[in-house]
């Protein structure tokens, strides 16, 4: 019944949203619908931790610990847009940036395209972790992009047409790899349960047989899977997208696609990763991860230290935080699993707050260029700015977050696993991206006051500022116990060997 | 018994309709002519459709005849159609321009030919006689080389519809994978994946049109504002 309602709920504010008339009951169908399925979220996440596993629709639908971990995160990251985007769209259409380019398109009909579009977004974002079949996940990562392809296309410039075209092509070549790689795992499997089975493809069967897989298959299929939802995670070298697609998207969209998609993406590779260590043991796939997450943090140093703009810094950012995750589930051990679970909570609630402050800034200056910017925002918007900071020092794992915790975890998972150079170089990259992001965003809101006016913000702004402000100021001193647990059980469900 | 019912004579038609789908492969990258490419598109599609169809004749497997029926449906009707339109529409000039030059691609396309052919055959163990697919290495070898031939068409071309259109043979030839090794998914994915490709093709159609109405170009290398 949860599973169901999970699904069903976004999918009827996707519709209701798209019949509404006028703006304010879209928002309230969005908020609604946001509510509801975090509660959801909640009572699927308890359901998980009390009973082990949930299954639905004859075993089409399927939750264990890791599942409801990814679906309450999904749907945090979705409560605190939907809170967020009132007061941006509102702020937009005050500032008159629906007028600008008068392609005749209402205002009423552009939001309707973000209200409606965004729900079934989510709704396909949350079928990734409760489809029990790999094949069904795969066509729900997939249907991710083509749901948001015409969020990132919301202000219609010339500039978001070429990111959304990049977001596609990039990601459809991906995603193709990735079913390449579904394809293969269902052979290598079908040797073991043969085929014309429905269920060859779902996970609670494959993972119980995984041992007996055909190695080389699964081999050439991990390396499919890794390029393909790596593509969809934003992995360096696949991460081209990334950077245009951030920066050109309306910050709701953003946020979630940097703080929920990443997770949806991740979550798929995950499951791939366990039934490959089970095949052929641990080191094959973690050596791949190393490399991939090394690989992915030195991408982003360069560009983060000489980054012109703030919105591009965040997609970087993005990058470099997909990185440490592959890399904790690289290196594996007994704190792996659980470094890279833990920095994808504390991830998915840090990060939409930075880019709130981002929309903020932007909307108020009307650019996202630091040199445009002059610097002194304190003065000019002193509740953005001082979140702002503060943000800046959570994500870049600064102590006392809780990004500091789960970054420390893996590197003591490092350690314990002996790979020494790449925990040096871990550290080496958080260190260097630490510098360059303190002085970019201190430049940014510090400083003498340049004599920009003093910026009325809306009041879902500023609460949805400092609310989630406050649950990641909590989260760095205390991590509710149930939330712990569950993490801990889906990190077990990545450890244990059958 | 007539001749046709012999599963001998189901695995060459396969195996010789495998090869016409990598010719047509091959003509895809030589050529020139947009429409063309669209029609070669549609044939492809429909040998695939047809292979599907065999297989499910010879193998008494219903539910790949819904396979082949939704490539005939949505690859050889109802995509180039759609396509088609969208060229008459745009009024862009016809010619493809590719990076690399004809005979080079060809040449190109060859040798990754060989390579799906190297990488089919790690898949082939005669001995151990578990395989449930015993249907030649051949085809599985075409389904690579489809793949990575659509990859290098990607590469090599600079009209966002030709780039769509290598995107569509290169999930030929994961089709062509699929129903060589497994027989086909499971249905309900094989629905799933189905219902992607066509919802895909349609918003990158609308993206294509977007594209050369802002820029008065369909060439995607005039599409570099965004770096670093």
């Amino acid at each position: 019944m949860v599973l169901a309602a999970l699904l069903v709920i976004p999918l009827l504010a996707a519709v209701a949203a798209f019949v509404a008339r006028r703006r304010v009951e879209m928002e309230w169908i969005n908020l609604v619908a946001a509510v509801l399925t975090l509660t959801f979220a909640v009572v699927l996440a308890g359901s998980t931790l009390q009973s082990g596993s949930v299954s639905a629709w004859g075993g089409l639908l399927y939750a264990d610990a890791l599942s409801a971990l990814v679906v309450l995160l999904v749907s945090i990251v979705y409560a605190a847009c939907a809170v967020y985007a009132v007061g941006y769209f509102r702020d937009d259409e005050t500032n008159g940036v629906f007028d600008e380019d008068s392609d005749g398109v209402p205002a009423v009909d552009r939001l309707r395209k973000y209200y409606s579009l965004t729900p079934l977004f989510v709704c396909l974002m949350l079928l990734v972790p409760l489809s029990n079949n790999l094949g069904i996940m795969w066509v729900a990562i997939e249907g991710t992009t083509l749901a948001s392809v015409f969020l990132v296309t919301f202000y219609g410039r010339p500039n978001s047409l070429e990111a959304a075209w990049k977001y596609a092509m990039i990601g459809g070549v991906g995603l193709s790899m990735g079913l390449f790689g579904t394809v293969l795992t269902y052979y290598s499997a079908s040797l073991v349960m043969g085929t014309e089975t429905l269920v060859g493809l779902n996970w609670s069967v494959l993972v119980t047989k995984a041992a007996q897989f055909d190695k080389t298959t699964m081999r050439l299929a991990f390396i499919f899977i890794l390029m393909g939802y790596g593509t969809k995670a934003g992995i360096a070298p696949m991460h081209t997208w990334k950077p245009d697609v951030y920066s050109e998207a309306p910050v709701p969209v953003a946020a979630m696609l940097a703080a929920a998609l990443l997770n949806c993406a991740l979550y798929g590779l995950l499951r791939f990763f366990i039934l490959t260590s089970r095949c052929l043991g641990p080191e094959f796939a973690s050596q791949l991860l190393i490399i991939f997450g090394l690989l992915s943090m030195a991408v982003a140093v360069p560009f983060i230290l000489v980054q012109k703009s703030f919105r591009r810094l965040l997609a970087y950012s993005s990058i470099d935080h997909g990185g440490i995750m592959v890399l904790g589930l690289a290196f594996g051990g007994p704190l792996g699993a659980l470094g890279m679970l833990l920095h994808m909570t504390f991830h998915s609630i840090t990060k939409p707050l930075l880019f709130f402050c981002a929309g903020n800034v932007q909307q108020h200056l009307k650019t996202d260029q630091f040199r445009q910017a002059k610097g002194g925002l304190i003065h000019a918007m002193p509740i953005t700015g001082a979140v702002f900071l503060l943000t800046t020092l959570a994500v870049t794992g600064s102590p006392p977050f809780s990004l500091f915790q789960s970054e420390f975890t893996i590197l003591r998972a490092a350690f314990d696993g002996h790979h020494i150079l790449p925990a040096v170089l871990f550290v080496g990259f958080l260190v260097m991206i630490f510098a360059g992001f303190l002085i970019h965003i201190a430049r940014l809101v510090l400083g003498e006051d340049p004599g920009t006016p003093h910026a009325q913000i809306s009041d879902w702004k500023k609460y949805s500022l400092i609310g989630l402000g406050a649950v990641v100021v909590i989260l760095g001193f205390w991590l509710p116990a149930p939330l712990f647990a569950l993490v801990q059980s889906a990190a077990r469900i990545v450890r244990e060997v059958h | 018994m007539y001749f046709y019912q012999d599963p001998q004579f189901g695995e060459r038609m396969i195996t010789l309709m495998a090869a016409f789908v990598l010719v047509l492969q091959i003509a895809m990258v030589a050529q020139r002519w947009l429409v063309t490419n669209i029609r070669v598109f549609a044939a492809q599609s429909f040998l695939l459709a047809s292979i599907a169809g065999t297989i499910a004749y010879y193998n008494h497997a219903p539910h790949i005849y819904i396979a082949a029926a939704m490539t005939f449906a949505v690859k050889v009707v109802f995509l180039p159609i759609l396509m088609e339109r969208l060229v008459a529409k745009i009024e862009i000039r016809q010619e493809i321009e590719p990076l690399i030059n004809v005979p080079l691609s060809v040449l190109i396309s060859g040798g990754l030919t060989m390579v799906g052919y190297v990488v089919a055959e790690s898949f082939y163990h005669p001995e151990a006689g578990t395989t449930p697919a015993t249907l030649g290495h051949n085809t599985l070898a075409v389904a690579i080389s489809l793949f990575l031939i659509g990859f290098f068409m990607m590469i090599n071309r600079r009209k966002a519809l030709t780039q769509v259109l290598a995107l569509l043979s290169l999930e030929n030839g994961l089709f062509l994978a699929a129903i060589s090794l497994t027989y086909g998914m499971p249905l309900i994915v094989e629905v799933g994946v189905f219902f992607d490709v066509l919802v895909a093709t349609m918003v990158m159609g609308i993206l294509v049109y977007r594209i050369s109405e802002t820029f008065d170009s369909m060439d995607v290398s005039k599409l570099r504002r965004l770096r670093g």
